[in-house]
């Protein structure tokens, strides 16, 4: 017999209950099915759903497991996946006309060591197109809407992912981030994602944004859930030219390490600047709260923080424009405008703006691991706003000044993109809205293990991760 | 192209031809103020990376494994 209402379960907590007998994976995708039926056409998260191949894999599971096979915490557990993220036999569009009828022949490495791992995937999940954007406003596919408030986005480019955990109809999903596009919308939904090092996870089968920092993982309601996934996807992968041969630590191991004494750098003039009232205040109370944990907190300057989002804004319009050189000149029409603008202004650099912008990410990483002989992780909000009304193509921080959406949504996620630097975004309160805000917390290359130890150290304290929107 | 020169319709006509991307009037005349400020800030950080204390340093484009 399950114990509490499936929806609400968090993996560990499913996983337990399916080892156990409890529930079995059948019942578990059904309410998944039966949820994503009742709730996804006001929010739009997903593209396709696969519920018929969902329901035999599930079958499947369950036989396994009455055979007292059990392939780990993932067995029998329906997850969500990035529809840029190649499925074998299932479309993959990446929120794309264009792609809108590719039926992949093989599976992404993530896709499939997800399956191996016994996931059953239950369907793909709305993005910006081409991830090239951070609000999910899908011309192709629908508006993709944020479950706290259906007015308002739910950011992206994996704003189907992020959207689809919030709304309890995946217990799971994987997106992928470039600029910010997997921190960006679990921020705004109220969850957890991490943003990998580079080469921690393979892009193998993935359809790119920007070749020099995209990455693909994890998006859930806890920490603990997201190291079960990234656990299964992270490690070396032959045919990602790309993938680091670095080992994969043991992340559950150091959940149960504690934060006392950890050092938590705060960037000078950067931070905690240029934030709406109600995500300082919050990223303020949580910083306090690790401090009462026993962290110590200590500011330091990075004389290079500004010009990020120059940095970014060069090389994720240089390196699409490029992958999409073809499609743009025989295709046009059929990207939507917002992307097909992005794509034509990504072909009137400089050669040497998009060298400066790569020398630039050099000496930002420099100055990090210089830090980081200081601190061993530093903070920042992950949006300096909540979930803006959808549509919005401004936004207001500060005053009465309206800015543009594009550069204000990179304000903090993209300078760990830039170094190539792990960073995890988590909750840590909500705006008089009832909007969600993420923190930002930002480590030493391929040291993802401290990320999460101090995201679950703080979810221990907390209970901003257990609250749901009501749909 | 000097980087205090603003970017005008010309501007993006010629830098179409040299890409070989044939855009109509309206949508090259729609670039402009879009790529005036892109190109501002990137002129901006160009000035920064070309500057004698950052010669030494290395674009990255593939991060090392540690």
């Amino acid at each position: 017999m399950a114990q509490g209402d499936p929806l609400d379960l968090t993996i560990i907590e499913a996983a337990a209950q399916l080892e156990g007998r409890r529930l079995s994976p059948v019942e578990l995708t059904e309410a998944m099915l039966q949820r994503i039926a009742k709730v996804d056409k006001q929010i739009r998260a997903y593209i396709t759903v696969c519920d018929a191949q969902a329901r035999e894999v599930a079958r499947a599971a369950e036989r396994m497991i009455q055979a007292g096979y059990c392939l780990g915490p993932l067995h029998g557990i329906p997850v969500a996946l990035k529809d840029n993220i190649y499925t074998r036999g299932v479309r993959t569009t990446a929120g794309s006309k264009i792609l809108s009828d590719f039926v992949p022949s093989e599976d992404a490495t993530v896709a499939a060591r997800l399956k191996r791992a016994g996931a059953i995937i239950v369907g793909k999940t709305n993005m910006h197109e081409f991830a090239w954007g951070g609000t999910t406003d899908n011309p192709h596919h629908g508006t993709c809407r944020n479950p706290w408030n259906p007015e308002r986005f739910p950011a992206g480019s994996s704003g189907g992912s992020g959207a689809a955990v919030a709304a309890r109809t995946c217990l799971g999903a994987l997106g992928t981030d470039t600029g910010g596009s997997i921190r960006l919308p679990s921020s705004v939904n109220g969850i957890v994602g991490i943003r990998p090092t580079i080469g921690r996870v393979s892009n193998y089968n993935v359809v790119p944004l920007a070749w020099t920092m995209d990455t693909v993982s994890p998006m859930t309601r806890t920490v603990e859930d997201c190291v079960v996934m990234f656990e299964v996807i992270a490690g070396y992968d032959p045919f990602d030219e790309h993938s680091a041969q670095v080992p994969v630590a043991d992340y559950r191991g150091e959940l149960g390490r504690p934060v006392h004494g950890l050092r938590v750098g705060l960037i000078r003039d950067y931070s905690l600047t240029h934030v709406q009232k109600a995500v300082g205040d919050a990223v303020r109370a949580a910083l306090k709260t690790l401090e009462g944990l026993g962290a110590r907190i200590e500011e330091i300057a990075m004389p290079s923080i500004h010009g990020n989002i120059s940095a970014q804004l060069t090389i994720e319009s240089c390196e699409p424009s490029a992958y999409h050189q073809q499609w743009l000149r025989t295709r046009a029409a059929d990207y939507g405008e917002d992307v097909r603008t992005l794509l034509e202004l990504g072909e009137m650099y400089l050669a040497t703006h998009y060298i400066q912008a790569q020398r630039y990410r050099s000496l930002l990483r420099k100055e990090f691991l210089e830090g980081f002989k200081r601190v061993d992780v530093f903070v920042t909000p992950t949006l300096p706003f909540t979930a803006t009304p959808c549509g919005a193509t401004e936004v207001v921080i500060e005053g009465n000044r309206k800015e543009d959406m594009l550069s204000a949504i990179m304000q903090f996620t993209g300078v760990p993109s830039l170094a190539g630097l792990p960073a995890l975004s988590l909750p840590v309160g909500f705006d008089p809205d009832g909007l969600p805000v993420g923190m930002q917390v930002i480590g030493r290359p391929f040291d993802e293990g401290t990320l999460f130890r101090v995201g679950h150290a703080y979810q221990q304290v907390t209970d901003w991760h257990t609250r749901s929107p009501r749909l | 192209m000097k980087s205090d020169d603003p970017v005008t319709k010309e501007t993006v006509e010629r830098l179409c031809a040299q890409a070989d991307l044939p855009l109509g009037p309206e949508r090259r005349t729609r670039l402009v103020p879009m790529l005036a400020g892109l190109i501002a800030a990137a002129n901006e950080l160009s000035r920064k990376m070309a500057a004698a204390a950052h010669q030494s340093i290395l674009p990255i484009l593939r991060f090392p494994e540690r």
